[in-house]
């Protein structure tokens, strides 16, 4: 046996996962990212299923095949399933699977949090699609408008499984929005600079940060919606000052920029594949790093224009209209670049590139149509007919399905290590490309002529029949085409002819992982000087696996890779990442509990499954910095660079930062929701006493501020590298902050709120809940960390934890003044004035 | 003018500019028509279309001097270094281009009907 052979045992040893059911304890991001993409992929066939029922029903007048209720009800899980459980999911699958192996790192940064949203993914999936089964799926549309998503209109329980369902599942999304921002700009390796990243990894970053900022809004007007219909809570009921209108503004702050959050990191497949297949690099690398920052943010600023007709001003209408238009230019720089990096290569005309000219042509076609739309009086004439599911189609399934595909036959040799068949993968494609064309491109004269979407049937003779009945036909046609790449994919695990190394001539580094890859990726991890390491350093496909570069040494049997700045992409130090556990599997089922307990009501269940998935989590995040499962304090452990937990700027900090945006956007929807009934709902009422004690409040705001003073001193000498009295201070600032959470609840608790008839009181109340949270919290954790201290895991030389509680503190105490501004003494001045 | 670093809060600093005036002009105008909304004939000569003519112009011009200035500090830096700001110029010239055509309805469009 080589040398070579012993180094690839002993890295196996260390990162393989537990055989057996033991792999369900598996955190890696290699098979927690193949897990979501299969995962996803049954969840795409089931929606592909209620789509040929649609497509069944819809394809002759009068039919009866599916009744009214029946046909609601697939057609709002077939956007369900598709938008939440399959596009994101899968997308998110791919990056989970694809980062690290590109950036040249050996795992993401917090594996553990991958398997936890895996798992909260696979229990939300499960719960909603259970619904189907049981007959009382949700059928008010997957955008779920209020009211008649609501108790009244929608009595049975389906709202609230997709309520319930959603939210547990946007978990999972934010949870992978936060690791892999993180992963992207704190674990590449050595060498790589911001300038010198995959173009790819942009994208993801991108891609992620919009879900950090863009997926909180639906959470809080899922979980406001649940509230209103299980506890009575009138946030959308005119009569009681809510309004139904909030729940549009909530969904549409998401749901906008959601199609960008899918289309980017399609994008981003597109633009690593088609330089591959010219030969060249992409043209214009820097415009489309623009270009992608530019989407980022304008598809923000875009969410009024699906509500053009509820309602609002012209000129309002303007500013959306010309916003909308304008997310087209950063879109159209990047085709520009495509095509220019196409027109100028060599290219190679095989099955990838097949679905990126599929793409472009479908793409830009539902681009045009989305510019159209973009035009206030066009909107208002086509408004809920055909035409926008005709877009809504060209937009997702060209702008996501075809580069999906696309990536999935040119990353196929690096999961299987073998090729696809071309004559199947052609048949593929051509049945897929004429199918969607004819369901779809038919959908728009269908619109056109008027036909409002979500009717299960119509009358004959207004010329709809042969439009429909065409597409009807193109949808199975487009069903056979789906039907024959799954073949192609499964007979290519057999009779696929194996890959050889590099098998497309790529320039990034996934190809030097192996094929398959083994589950650390890289056995020595290279410095990157260049934007295409496997064009100008084809060598890496040797020396990587040989161990001819860094961090070789496996003998502590630590996992571990490098971190390094965000922007230089300087070494700055070792992180050590933890390794299989079962902790977040425990936990996704303990919430699962608590899911399923508050779909049927059963309250104690729910409190019991809380308690028992925040005592999992908490039991997890012991095992960390110096435990002895994490890294114990050795003599022989690296100090240049040093190992994460050793230092004052690891991956944690940057978790927590990221990890409070998302809380941040989360608070200010509720802020929004607040300010938005207060100004507009008709009926908003406001009780002539506040039935909260702002002086009790205030109280309880100035031992928080104590506490936080007190926290921020004892963080400030750890810097200095000053531990004494560590412990007793945590526990002192524990203490302050209980007095500040005991006043805050019993202000609560006392507080006469009539939160089941006015929206007022309920939104208090709310805020009021969200205040304890993260009060709550913020005094766990130090309290932990007072215990850690006593165990030696906390000290001067190892000071990583309290610097990553410290924005939380800082965040509480803001989120807490900020509260006491915006709900009592502003309503108070304004009412005075 | 102080000469710009390579910060990289540069790449994003003009779109959180862009998202802020955006919010205000949206906001300022929702508000605007439901505490003190002008008569309907007033058409766009109304102190709510001033204002928020006044306010985007104003956005306009900072984003404007920030590209400016970005571009100007590009060349003599290091290759990383003047990747982000070159970047960094692009944004906001673009911010301001983006904020400049969106406020432009005010000057036509009466604010509240």
């Amino acid at each position: 046996m080589n040398n070579t052979e012993t180094l690839h045992q002993r890295f196996e040893k260390v990162w393989g996962n537990l055989p057996g059911l033991g792999t369900l304890s598996a955190v890696n991001h290699t098979s927690i990212g193949r897990r979501f993409m299969m995962t996803g992929a049954v969840f795409f066939l089931i929606g592909g299923l209620l789509a040929m029922l649609a497509r069944t029903q819809l394809a002759l007048p009068q039919q009866n095949i599916l009744s009214a209720d029946v046909y609601s009800q697939v057609f709002t899980m077939h956007g369900t399933v598709m938008m939440f459980l399959f596009a994101i999911p899968i997308l998110e699958g791919t990056a989970i699977y694809m980062i690290p192996k590109l950036i040249g790192a050996r795992d993401l940064v917090f594996p553990r949090i991958s398997s936890l949203g895996y798992y909260c993914y696979l229990f939300g999936g499960i719960i909603i699609m259970s619904s189907l089964f049981l007959g009382v799926a949700p059928d008010s549309g997957w955008f779920m408008y209020t009211p008649l998503s609501s108790a009244e209109f929608s009595p049975g329980p389906g709202s609230d499984f997709w309520l319930l369902g959603i939210t547990f599942v946007e978990i999972s999304a934010v949870a992978a929005g936060v690791e892999l921002t993180v992963s992207i700009l704190r674990s590449r390796a050595p060498g790589m600079t911001l300038s010198k990243m995959p173009i790819f990894c942009w994208y993801i970053l991108a891609m992620a940060l919009m879900i950090v900022f863009g997926f909180p809004p639906l959470i809080l007007a899922s979980v406001l919606l649940e509230l209103e219909r299980a506890a009575g809570m009138p946030f959308f009921e005119v009569a009681a000052g809510g309004d139904p209108i909030l729940w549009q503004h909530l969904f549409w702050l998401f749901g906008h920029p959601e199609v960008y959050i899918i289309f980017l990191p399609a994008a981003g497949i597109i633009s690593t594949i088609i330089p591959v297949f010219s030969g060249r690099p992409i043209v214009g690398y820097r415009w489309i790093v623009l270009s992608i920052i530019l989407t980022g943010f304008i598809s923000f600023g875009l969410w009024v224009h699906h509500m053009f007709t509820i309602g609002i001003p012209q000129l309002a209408q303007a500013f959306f209209a010309i916003a909308s238009m304008m997310v087209a230019i950063p879109t159209a720089i990047q085709v520009f670049a495509w095509l220019a990096t196409l027109w100028t290569g060599k290219v190679v005309y095989n099955l990838p590139m097949l679905w990126v000219f599929g793409f472009l042509i479908v793409f830009v076609c539902g681009g045009l149509t989305g510019v159209m739309l973009a035009m206030v009086p066009f909107n208002w004439q086509v408004h809920d007919t055909h035409f926008v599911v005709a877009h809504l189609h060209y937009v997702l399934v060209g702008g996501m399905f075809f580069p999906l595909i696309a990536g999935l036959y040119y990353w196929l040799p690096q999961f299987s290590g073998r090729m696809p068949s071309e004559r199947l993968g052609r048949w593929g494609f051509w049945l897929t490309f004429i199918g969607f064309n004819a369901t779809f491109l038919m959908m728009h004269l269908t619109g056109l002529l008027g036909m409002p979407r979500r009717v299960y049937t119509y009358e004959g003779g207004l010329g709809w029949d042969w439009l429909n009945l065409l597409s009807s036909v193109g949808g199975f046609v487009m069903a056979a085409g789906v039907a024959m790449i799954i073949l192609d994919v499964v007979l290519h695990f057999h009779f696929g002819r194996k890959a050889k190394v590099n098998p497309w001539k790529a320039d990034t580094l996934e190809w030097a992982t192996g094929m398959p890859p083994t589950p650390y990726n890289f056995a020595s991890i290279p410095n990157i000087e260049t934007r295409h390491p496997l064009w100008e350093q084809p060598e890496l496909t040797r020396s990587i696996p040989q161990g001819q570069h860094g961090l070789t040494e496996i003998e502590h049997g630590r996992r571990e890779t490098y971190g390094s700045d965000a922007i230089s992409g300087k070494l700055k130090e070792v992180m050590h990442l933890p390794t299989n556990s079962w902790w977040p599997l425990s936990a996704a089922f303990c919430l699962a509990i608590v899911c399923v307990s508050l779909l049927v009501r059963f309250y104690p269940v729910a409190i019991i499954g809380t308690i028992a998935a925040a005592a999992c989590l908490l039991r997890w995040s012991w095992e960390n910095g110096a435990h002895p499962a994490a890294a114990p304090v050795t003599e022989n452990e690296p100090r240049n660079p040093p190992l994460h937990s050793r230092t004052f700027d690891g991956p944690g900090l940057w978790g927590m930062v990221i990890t409070l945006l998302a809380d941040g956007a989360l608070y200010l929807s509720l802020l929004f929701g607040w300010f938005y009934l207060w100004t507009v709902s008709p009926e908003w009422a406001v009780p002539e006493e506040s039935a909260v004690s702002l002086p009790w409040l205030t109280a309880s705001g100035i031992f928080l501020t104590i506490a936080v003073v007190l926290y921020n001193r004892l963080v400030a000498r750890l810097r200095r590298g000053d531990d004494s009295g560590l412990g007793s201070g945590l526990w002192l600032v524990s203490a302050v902050s209980v007095a500040h959470l005991a006043i805050l609840l019993w202000v609560t608790v006392s507080a006469p709120l009539q939160f089941t008839e006015l929206a007022h009181d309920a939104v208090l109340l709310v805020m009021l809940m969200f205040l304890i949270f993260h009060s709550g919290l913020s005094v766990i954790v130090t309290a932990l960390q007072a215990l850690r201290v006593r165990f030696g895991y906390v000290h001067k030389g190892l000071p990583y934890e309290p610097i990553v509680i410290k924005p939380l503190w800082v965040y509480s105490l803001g989120i807490f003044w900020c509260s006491l501004a915006s709900f009592f003494l502003l309503p108070m001045a304004w009412g005075m004035s | 003018m102080k000469q710009i670093t390579a910060h990289p809060l540069h790449l994003v600093l003009g779109l959180v500019v862009w998202s802020v005036w955006f919010v205000a002009l949206y906001g300022g105008l929702s508000v605007a028509c439901e505490v003190a909304p002008p008569a309907a004939e007033a058409g766009a000569l109304t102190w709510i279309n001033a204002s928020l003519l006044v306010l985007t112009l104003a956005t306009t011009g900072v984003l404007l001097l920030l590209a400016w200035a970005s571009l100007r500090a590009a060349p003599a830096l290091k290759s990383n270094r003047r990747f982000i700001l070159r970047i960094a110029a692009a944004i906001y010239l673009l911010s301001a281009l983006s904020a400049l055509f969106i406020g432009l309805p005010v000057v036509i469009l009466p604010p509240c009907v």
